[in-house]
């Protein structure tokens, strides 16, 4: 399989033809067979008609009638059922040339040069992908069997009319050679509106992605006219070029219409003087005219088939044509192993001059040796992170050499350098998926096939860990661990220890941290807990306890009024619902002002038209529906964390009236229904840290969390569970981009990625710039004692005081180096780097 | 106002409501209209601090500001071995406003003398504020102008002559 790829030119060079038959022959095939026998199986009814008519009803043969119509009804069937084989056929072979096609383009896309990237909007490749090509696909599946079937119809049918009567058959064949005539004239014009429709898309595509990745700035600056009014002049050429075009395609189908329409009644004329005339017979004419109307179907079918295939074809080459750059660098070697390069490093005469002619760097020269670090400084513009990127192959260099382990950098695979390159950008990218996931990221894609993965074995679960730490990810792994919530069906193993350390929390630190914890107990308010926990306090076992659900829980409602409840927190709500909206009514919605609501972001829109309604209605006078949203937001209500409104002293004491009436009523008349919390049960519908505390934190502040964790870990390698909940940890979502991380922890995974793939030269920029000090002293410290020797370093770096410890400084200015050497030369030297520690400039 | 509070019937005793009176008092937010500081007093939280505990240290980029309700705090300086007190702030005192506005380190330490109340606001939750609002950036950078031009004032009609090597560092107003 893979040695025919290599057989196929890179696919932007690829004609939309070649699509065709490669792969699909025996699909393409098949497809004409079945319709060849299903133009049969239509023709056979027409047959049976015939015979029904002239031998069995004439000759009154009921063994005859019986026959025909059996063959009659399973014509019908067969021709109905493989109209569906054909329908399916096709789509497949449209579907799957559609999927290869979008495969090997976003393939050859992913490799395209950087440069590609910085003048290409990620939108345009968006609608290239999703959208422009899908018309390709269809036109594969017509591609064979559509002409081919309706031109041998065409055909037999025409020589059956000029069997019947040649002069007739001729005049109403004249008619054909003015369509194609016009239509080619009229599809010119329409591929040219299409072609423009196509570079319209992508440039709305491209604005559209635009803006929706800008969206803080468009919002920071309120500039919501300028983009629409930007989008706007899009849409309005958008679309008067598709009414030019929608006009050329369906003039094509009008005039089509109107000249296939036009030859009944040449025939009706001509046909009709010759009928009167007596040189035609009634029946022939007659004959003639139905055998002619069995020529539009195909017909149009045809002209259809064209118009797609124009349309297509236009789609196709415009899409490709954007894309038809090479990549930079070969993927992987065609002839020979992967390199494994030992970590030496010499750069001579090194320049990198930009499409535009400017020189970003010229005539670096520098040579390291394997296990050698070296910092890059100097101001913004230098040419620090241009100098790095073209070391790590990211930029292809303009002149000069880049020798790593003696190969030229410049015609090293891409292979080649992602062996033995390991890079971290300022803004390091994190995918969507696990930390796990993105840990191995790096690991993973030097493993193409079997016997790499044999080579190259995935770390274990010890190296993970040991790279954790060795970054301080580790704290942020183990909190998401702790943060989570525990299956019922799984970790059942875990269980019993985490009890344990419940009990140890409880001796060793409760007193300690009791201002940080809110401690689950039976005759307290629970400030950091809901209405509904502070109620039920308990897991619900039955799942009509939980908080979704409770308000179609009639049993739960009825406990509500029984125990005074119901109109205070139907108050509570309401007051709650008008705050809220006050506050927060006129924003557009952003997450972060949601965290201290009890309303979420996607309510707020109902919740402003209750309020509204609040203002004329007294609470008894609202509806079902008022009345459930007004409870939600009671029961969701935590004082602790939601300020707009006061919880009042009355309340409370019925809360806790409450608390006591329904585990008293729902354990006789519910038993099992809800586990109620206990200092030897594990409780599930809590994090596995609110398990340890048995309570809640009263704060999310660092200081307080690192002091909560630093008592947990102890108590946790106690236990030997703190590997257990590190491997939870790494099942962490971290969203989009890695959104649910913050700034400082997608930096550490990204370094953390390098750490673990272990590479021989590792280029970092500026790769702790969002780190604190602390985290970035750690990270500083790993670099010089453990890779020291081990891997080259080549670090852009904006803070001198870590530079220190790097075997060799180079300061850089205007693209070139100023000064190398060790942090001590230079500083004896009194240069730039002097004067830069200094503060001088 | 008074139709706020009116309106407000809720909320009078309230952390909210606490939390607005508390903004109303601070140089930094004066110009900011009641309708959005309300916002400002929403996002804040109250955090409790121990004797000795470290609201910031030197070097860290918290990007927080802090209005203390109750106790008081040291501003020090760390040394290699020791750590020097420069001033204290008590209640009623706002700190870290520019920190608010942009990325800038810490120079001294902030160390709770006692048990300490304070309300704090984050750079994080600000910045998403202004996003929202961006006619309030004039009005806060305005505030803290003058903020600043009358702190130089202050700094420099109490200044003795025993120091002639800081004239030379004079002039932060004029930054």
């Amino acid at each position: 399989m893979p040695a025919k790829i290599k057989e196929q030119p890179p696919v932007v060079k690829r004609t939309i033809f070649s699509w065709v038959l490669p792969g699909n022959m025996k699909l393409q095939l098949t497809l004409v067979v079945i319709i060849v026998i299903t133009v049969g199986a239509r023709l056979l009814p027409l047959e049976m008609q015939k015979r029904i008519v002239n031998e069995a009803i004439s000759l009154r043969k009921m063994d005859l009638l019986y026959l025909y119509c059996g063959l009659y009804l399973a014509a019908v069937i067969v021709a109905s059922g493989l109209k569906f084989a054909i329908t399916m056929l096709q789509t497949y072979i449209a579907e799957k040339t559609l999927a290869n096609l979008r495969r090997d383009l976003y393939h050859h896309i992913l490799t395209l040069p950087l440069s590609f990237f910085r003048r290409t909007q990620p939108g345009m490749v968006v609608s290239s992908l999703v959208t422009e090509l899908t018309t390709t696909g269809n036109f594969v599946g017509m591609a064979i069997a559509v002409p081919l079937v309706n031109i041998l119809t065409l055909v037999a049918f025409a020589a059956y009319l000029l069997w019947l009567n040649w002069l007739l058959a001729l005049i109403s064949l004249s008619i054909y050679p003015m369509v194609l005539f016009l239509v080619p004239f009229l599809q010119k014009r329409a591929n040219r509106a299409n072609k423009k429709r196509v570079n319209v898309s992508f440039e709305m595509s491209s604005k559209i992605a635009e803006s929706i990745t800008g969206i803080h700035e468009v919002h920071g600056n309120g500039s919501y006219h300028i983009e629409s009014g930007k989008f706007n002049r899009m849409v309005n050429k958008i679309f008067r070029i598709r009414m030019v075009w929608t006009l050329y395609t369906q003039a094509i189908k009008v005039a089509n219409n109107f000249f296939t329409s036009i030859s009944p009644f040449l025939i009706f004329l001509l046909g009709g003087y010759l009928a009167m005339t007596g040189k035609l017979e009634l029946g022939a004419l007659v004959a003639f005219l139905s055998a002619q109307e069995k020529l539009y179907d195909p017909w149009k079918e045809l002209i259809e088939f064209y118009q797609v295939y124009q349309d297509s074809s236009v789609r196709y080459r415009k899409t490709m044509k954007y894309f038809d750059f090479e990549p930079e660098f070969k993927l992987a070697p065609p002839d020979r192993a992967r390199y494994e390069l030992d970590g030496r490093l010499e750069v001579q005469d090194l320049s990198f001059v930009t499409d535009d002619g400017i020189r970003l760097i010229e005539d670096v020269n520098l040579t390291l040796k394997p296990g050698e670090h070296l910092a890059l400084v100097g101001f913004s513009g230098s040419g620090k992170s241009t100098l790095a990127q073209c070391i790590g192959q990211l930029y292809k260099y303009s002149s000069g050499h880049v020798w790593l382990g003696e190969k030229e950098v410049k015609d090293l695979t891409k292979l080649d350098v992602v062996q033995n390159v390991g890079f971290v950008s300022q803004d390091p990218f994190i995918f969507d998926g696990t930390i796990e996931e993105n840990m191995l990221y790096a690991c993973q894609s030097i493993i193409l096939n079997d016997e790499d993965a044999r080579k190259y074995p995935p770390p274990t679960l010890d190296n993970i860990i040991e790279v954790l730490q060795q970054t301080g990810v580790f704290v942020d792994v183990l909190r998401f661990g702790l943060n989570a919530i525990l299956n019922q069906n799984q970790h059942s193993d875990l269980l019993e220890s985490l009890i344990r350390i419940r009990a140890n929390f409880q001796k060793t630190y409760g007193e300690e941290l009791a201002d940080y914890v809110e401690f689950f107990r039976e005759d307290e308010y629970l400030y950091h807990s809901s209405i509904s926990e502070n109620l039920i306090f308990g897991t619900p076992a039955d799942a009509a306890f939980q908080d979704d659900n409770l308000l179609r829980n009639e049993y739960f409602l009825a406990f509500l009024t029984e125990a005074d409840l119901t109109r205070p927190l139907l108050s509570m709500g309401a007051g709650l619902c008008r705050q809220t909206v006050d506050i927060l009514g006129d924003l557009t919605p952003d997450r972060m002002f949601f965290e201290q609501s009890p309303l979420k972001m996607d309510e707020l829109e109902d919740f402003k038209l209750l309020a509204e309604r609040l203002k004329d209605a007294k609470l008894h006078q609202l509806g079902e529906e008022d009345r459930g949203m007004l409870l939600t937001l009671a029961l969701r209500f935590t004082p602790g964390r939601h300020k707009m409104v006061a919880m009042p002293e009355m309340l409370k004491s019925l809360i806790l009236e409450g608390r006591a009436l329904f585990r008293e009523k729902a354990g006789q008349e519910r038993p099992g229904a809800v586990v109620a919390f206990h200092k030897d049960e594990y409780i599930f519908s809590q994090t596995i840290l609110n398990n340890i505390l048995f309570g809640k934190m009263k704060t999310g502040r660092a200081e307080a969390q690192d002091r909560i964790d630093r008592s947990i870990n102890h108590l946790l390698v106690e236990e030997d569970m703190l590997e257990k909940i590190v491997k939870i940890g790494m099942q962490f979502q971290v969203g989009s981009k890695g959104d649910r991380l913050s700034g400082g922890q997608r930096q550490k995974l990204a370094i953390a990625r390098v750490f673990l793939k272990a590479p021989k030269v590792m280029i970092l920029d500026e790769a702790t710039s969002a780190l604190d000090n602390r985290s970035q002293a750690r990270i500083q410290n790993q670099l010089d004692t453990r890779w020291k020797g081990r891997s080259t370093v080549i670090a852009v770096v904006h803070r001198l005081d870590i530079t220190r410890n790097f075997d060799k400084i180079a300061v850089m200015k205007a693209g070139k180096i100023m000064e190398m050497g060790s942090y001590e030369e230079l500083m004896e030297r009194k240069g730039i780097l002097y004067d830069l520690v200094a503060g001088r400039k | 106002m008074t139709s706020w509070q009116e309106e407000n019937k809720e909320c009078l005793a309230c952390e909210f409501q606490e939390n607005l009176d508390i903004l109303r008092q601070i140089s930094f937010f004066s110009s900011v209209p009641l309708e959005r500081l309300k916002l400002f007093a929403y996002i804040c939280t109250r955090e409790k601090f121990k004797a000795g505990e470290y609201l910031f240290r030197r070097g860290d980029d918290d990007g927080q500001a802090f209005f203390i309700i109750s106790g008081a705090v040291s501003l020090v300086f760390p040394d290699e071995q020791s750590e020097e007190v420069l001033r204290s702030f008590v209640a009623g005192d706002f700190i870290g406003g520019l920190s608010l506005l942009g990325n800038i380190r810490r120079i001294f330490s902030l160390r709770a003398e006692n048990d300490l109340e304070c309300l704090m606001l984050t750079r994080e939750k600000f910045k998403t504020t202004m996003q929202q609002f961006p006619e309030l950036l004039p009005k806060i950078v305005k505030a803290l102008v003058e903020n600043i031009g009358a702190w130089e004032e202050r700094c420099f009609a109490g200044r003795t002559d025993d120091c002639s090597s800081c004239r030379n560092s004079l002039g932060v107003s004029l930054v």
